[in-house]
C-alpha cells in the first residue's frame, strides 16, 4: 500500500492541485495531511473545501488552531518582530475572508491520526509549535517517536521534508531510591523512523516546488516527492488579493512567508 | 602659512571613494579632516569613518567654512562628492581653489565627466551592473532601535532584490544590545558587510545618534522599503526591556555578546 | 565547592522546615545554598508563616532561592496571573471547594511573592524545578521511563536534574547510551552515525511537610557530583495542626 503524507497547505491552491494530480500519478492508496492549510495564501476556503471534498484525514496545524481561537500565540513564537507583524498581517487577512463553516471545519481537527505503526501530527506529539528540525538531538528525537508507540512519525511544520532514521536506540539506568534496592535497567528501541512531508504551499527548501512523501508499507520505503507548479499564479493571487507582495516574492525564491524562530525547540509556557 | 592640503573626492556608485578616503588616511599621520558635501541628515559614511578611523575629525558643512577661515596648520582635507553632484556646479571657497581633484573610478572607465574635472584618477571597484536610471534612497533613523533578526532578513531580501535592482547599499542601525551595526552591501561582491561601529552601547532610551540608510538602485519599492523599515523597530516597552537585560548581563559581570 | 541542600513540598508545615533547617545547620560540611523547589505553600493559613520564615532566614542560615510549585502555580491562576487562566487541575484533583480553600488560605499580600519566583533554577550545569522542564505538573519517579528522563534533561541542556512533584527521593542515573541515526533530504543523503549520550541524572528531593513527623531532603556536593539523601523525624505534636486538603 502507498501512503501519501502532506502538510503546510498554506492557503495555496495551485500548489495543492499540482501535488494531488502527482498523487494520482503515483498511485498512492491513502492520503494523510497534516494541517496549516491556511495562513499566508492567497486561497485558504479554496484548500479546506478541497481537502473536505476528497475526505483526507487530516490533523489540525497552528495557523488551523490560531484562526479558530483566535491570535493567541506569544511573541516568542515569532522569530522576529518583523516576522510577527507580517503573520499579524496573514492572520487578520485570512480571518476576514474565511467562511464560517472553513471555520468549523478547522475548529473539530484531531492534534494527531492513527494508522497501526503510523503517527501524523503537524509539529510534535508534544506540541504542535514545536519543530522537530532534521538536527534535534537523536536521542530527543527518539522520545518524539517512542512517547506516540508508533514506528514512523510524520510531522510537518518545518517546511523541508527529510527522512531521519534511529536505529538501535539504547539506553542503560541506575536507580537507587530510599528503601528500594540499587537496580540496573537497560533499555532498547527497534528502528523508528521521523518522516517530515515539507510543504505543499509554503516550500523553504531554496526552491519554489511543492513538496510532500509517499510511504510504500510493502516495500518500507520512503520517497520525499518534489512537485513543479505554477506558483507564479500564486504570486499574483498573493498581490491580487491584497497580500503583502514580499509574501509572493519569499515563496517564488522557496524561502517560507516568514522566517523561522531562531530557537526551534522552544515552546511557549503560556 | 602653508597652502592649505584638500583633496576632493568624486567618482561613480560603489568605485570605493570612502574606502579610497580611508586608506589614505590610514598613510598619513597628520590630522585629518573629513566632510562628505551631499550628506545632510544622514550621513553614513561619515558616522562610519568617524567611529572607525582614529585621527579623523568629520565636519558638517557650516564647521568647514569656520575651518577655512581659521584653518589649523598641518591639517589634511578630504571633500566627498556624492555620484549625484554636477561636478561643475560646485563653487568652491576661495582657500580651497587650488585644491587636488581624485577621481575613484572602476577600471576600465574612460570619457566620463570625472575623466576631465580630476587631476587623479584611482582605480577602484568593478562595478557589476550598470543602472540606467541610478535612483538615491535614503532615510534617517536615528532614535530607532531595530530588532537584529527582522533587520537580518530585511538586509537579505533589500539586497537580493525583494524591493528593486540594488547597487549600493549601506547602513547604520541602532540594535536591541545597544550596539551600532554597520552594513555595506555592493552589488556583485559576495559577501555584504555587517560590522559592529567602535561605539558605546547605547542602554538609556532611544539613541541620541546618527542611524540612517541610503540605497542606490532601479525601480525601487521605496514605500515598501520604509514599511518594513518601520516594522523591524522596536517600541519604547522592548527597548526599555532589552537595555535592562544587557544592563543586568554587564553588571554580573559577564560577557556580552 | 560547599554543599548544596536541595528541597521541594514544605507544603506549610512550618515545623518540618525547622526541622530541615536544624538539619542543615548539623552537617559536617557547611551547606553554603538552600533551594527550595517550589510547594513552599498548600491550602492551611500556615503557610504565611512558612513564607515569612523563608523570606527571612536566621544570620547563620543562607538566604533560600526558591521557584515555583503546584501550589504556588494554582494559587497564581486564581489570581489571573498564571500561565493558564482557569484552574483546571485544580479543581480536577481537589473539587471545586478548594478553590475558595486556597484562595482564604494565602493572602494577597503574599502573591506578589509568590509571583516574583523562577519557574526553575539553573545553576552550574544543574536544572532545579519542582516538576520538570516541562510544566511544574510533570511527575518525575523512579519508574519513569528511561527516554521520557533524558528528554526532560535534554530539553534544559542539564546533567543533573533536581525535582520535587513526586515527593519521593531517589536518584536516577543515565549512565550510557547510543542510537544511530541517518538523514535523507531532497539534496543529501548522511550515512548512518552513532550517537552516545553522555552521564546524566535526575534526583528527587524528597518532600519536607507532607508527611507528619518525617521530612525528606537532599545534600548535593557539586565537586563530586555525589547526592545524599536525609530524613529528619521530628515531634509532630508540637504546634503542628494541617487542614487536611
Amino acid at each position: 500500500m502507498k501512503v501519501a503524507v502532506m502538510s503546510c497547505i498554506h492557503g495555496n491552491y495551485e500548489a495543492l492541485n499540482a501535488v494531488l494530480s502527482d498523487i494520482d500519478d503515483q498511485s498512492a492508496d491513502k492520503i494523510y495531511c497534516l494541517g496549516d492549510l491556511v495562513g499566508y495564501g492567497p486561497h485558504p476556503n479554496a484548500v479546506v473545501e478541497m481537502i473536505r471534498a476528497l475526505d483526507i484525514p487530516t490533523c489540525q496545524g497552528c495557523w488551523d488552531e490560531d484562526i479558530v481561537e483566535g491570535l493567541n500565540s506569544c511573541e516568542c513564537s515569532y522569530p522576529s518582530v518583523l516576522a510577527e507583524k507580517r503573520g499579524k498581517q496573514a492572520h487578520e487577512w485570512t480571518d476576514q475572508v474565511i467562511h464560517p463553516e472553513v471555520r468549523e471545519f478547522l475548529a473539530q481537527l484531531p492534534l494527531s491520526l492513527r494508522d497501526d505503526n503510523l503517527c501524523f501530527v503537524h509539529g510534535s506529539p508534544h506540541n504542535q509549535h514545536e519543530y522537530l528540525m532534521p538536527e534535534v538531538d537523536a536521542f530527543v528525537a527518539l522520545e518524539r517517536v517512542l512517547v506516540t508507540g508508533a514506528d514512523i512519525l510524520f510531522c510537518g511544520h518545518t517546511h523541508v521534508p527529510y527522512v531521519r532514521s534511529l536505529d538501535a536506540g539504547q539506553l542503560q539506568i541506575r536507580v537507587k531510591s530510599t528503601g528500594t534496592t540499587e537496580r540496573d535497567v537497560s533499555f532498547s528501541a527497534p528502528l523508528k523512523r521521523i518522516v517530515n512531508a515539507g510543504s505543499v504551499g509554503e516550500p523553504r527548501h531554496g526552491r519554489p516546488n511543492a513538496t510532500y512523501v509517499i510511504y510504500n508499507t510493502d516495500a518500507d520505503q520512503i520517497t520525499l516527492r518534489e512537485v513543479e507548479y505554477d506558483y507564479q499564479k500564486t504570486c499574483a493571487a498573493i498581490i491580487d488579493n491584497g497580500l503583502p507582495p514580499i509574501f509572493a516574492w519569499r515563496l517564488a525564491r522557496g524561502l517560507e512567508f516568514a522566517e523561522r524562530a531562531d530557537d526551534p525547540t522552544h515552546v511557549c509556557e503560556r | 602659512m602653508q597652502p592649505l592640503n584638500i583633496t576632493l573626492v568624486a567618482g561613480s556608485i560603489g568605485a570605493g571613494k570612502t574606502t579610497w578616503i580611508q586608506q589614505q588616511v590610514h598613510t598619513t599621520a597628520e590630522t585629518v579632516i573629513y566632510l562628505s558635501l551631499d550628506a545632510g541628515e544622514t550621513a553614513v559614511d561619515s558616522t562610519y569613518l568617524a567611529a572607525e578611523v582614529p585621527g579623523l575629525t568629520v565636519l558638517s558643512a557650516v564647521q568647514l567654512a569656520n575651518f577655512l577661515e581659521h584653518p589649523t596648520d598641518g591639517c589634511v582635507v578630504y571633500l566627498e562628492l556624492g555620484f549625484h553632484i554636477d561636478l561643475n556646479s560646485i563653487i568652491l571657497p576661495d582657500p580651497m581653489a587650488d585644491c587636488r581633484r581624485v577621481a575613484v573610478l572602476p577600471p576600465g572607465t574612460r570619457h566620463t565627466e570625472w575623466h576631465g574635472w580630476a587631476d587623479v584618477v584611482v582605480t577602484g571597484a568593478e562595478a557589476s551592473i550598470t543602472l540606467r536610471q541610478p535612483h538615491l534612497w535614503r532615510s534617517a533613523l536615528s532614535g530607532q532601535v531595530l530588532d537584529s533578526a527582522s533587520l537580518n532578513t530585511f538586509w537579505y531580501e533589500l539586497t537580493n532584490g525583494a524591493y528593486g535592482t540594488i547597487q549600493r547599499a549601506k547602513g547604520i542601525f541602532d540594535v536591541a544590545d545597544g550596539r551600532s551595526l554597520y552594513f555595506d552591501f555592493v552589488a556583485g561582491l559576495p559577501e555584504t558587510t555587517d560590522m559592529e561601529l567602535n561605539l558605546p552601547r547605547w542602554l538609556n532610551g532611544r539613541p541620541d545618534r546618527f542611524s540612517g540608510i541610503e540605497i542606490v538602485g532601479e525601480a525601487l519599492g521605496q514605500t515598501a522599503i520604509a514599511q518594513t523599515l518601520k516594522d523591524c523597530c522596536l517600541d519604547e516597552q522592548a527597548i526599555a526591556y532589552y537595555q535592562q537585560q544587557i544592563k543586568d548581563l554587564i553588571e554580573q559581570g559577564e560577557e556580552v555578546a | 565547592m560547599n554543599d548544596w541542600a536541595i528541597l521541594s513540598g514544605i507544603e506549610g508545615n512550618l515545623a518540618a522546615y525547622e526541622a530541615v533547617l536544624a538539619d542543615i545547620k548539623r552537617q559536617r560540611q557547611p551547606v553554603e545554598e538552600l533551594y527550595i523547589l517550589g510547594d513552599v505553600i498548600a491550602p492551611t493559613a500556615e503557610s504565611e508563616q512558612v513564607i515569612q520564615r523563608v523570606r527571612s532566614p536566621q544570620q547563620n542560615e543562607p538566604m533560600p532561592q526558591v521557584c515555583q510549585g503546584w501550589w504556588e502555580e494554582q494559587l497564581l491562576i486564581l489570581h489571573g496571573l498564571g500561565r493558564t487562566g482557569e484552574p483546571t487541575e485544580l479543581i480536577e484533583r481537589y473539587g471545586i471547594t478548594m478553590v475558595k480553600t486556597l484562595w482564604d488560605a494565602i493572602p494577597r499580600e503574599m502573591v506578589e511573592w509568590v509571583r516574583s519566583l523562577d519557574f526553575g533554577l539553573f545553576e552550574l550545569d544543574c536544572l532545579l524545578i519542582h516538576g520538570s522542564s516541562v510544566s511544574v505538573s510533570d511527575q518525575l519517579t523512579p519508574d519513569t521511563p528511561a527516554m521520557q528522563m533524558l528528554d526532560r534533561l535534554m530539553r534544559m541542556e542539564a546533567n543533573t536534574l533536581f525535582c520535587g512533584r513526586s515527593g519521593l527521593t531517589f536518584q536516577y542515573e543515565i549512565q550510557q547510551g547510543t542510537v544511530t541515526s541517518s538523514l535523507t533530504t531532497l539534496d543529501r543523503s548522511n550515512s548512518p552515525q552513532a550517537i552516545a549520550v553522555k552521564p546524566r541524572q535526575v534526583v528527587g528531593v524528597g518532600n519536607v511537610g507532607r508527611l507528619p513527623g518525617q521530612a525528606s531532603y537532599a545534600l548535593y556536593r557539586p565537586n563530586s557530583n555525589q547526592v545524599e539523601f536525609r530524613t529528619v523525624r521530628y515531634g509532630a505534636g508540637k504546634g503542628f495542626q494541617r487542614a487536611s486538603p
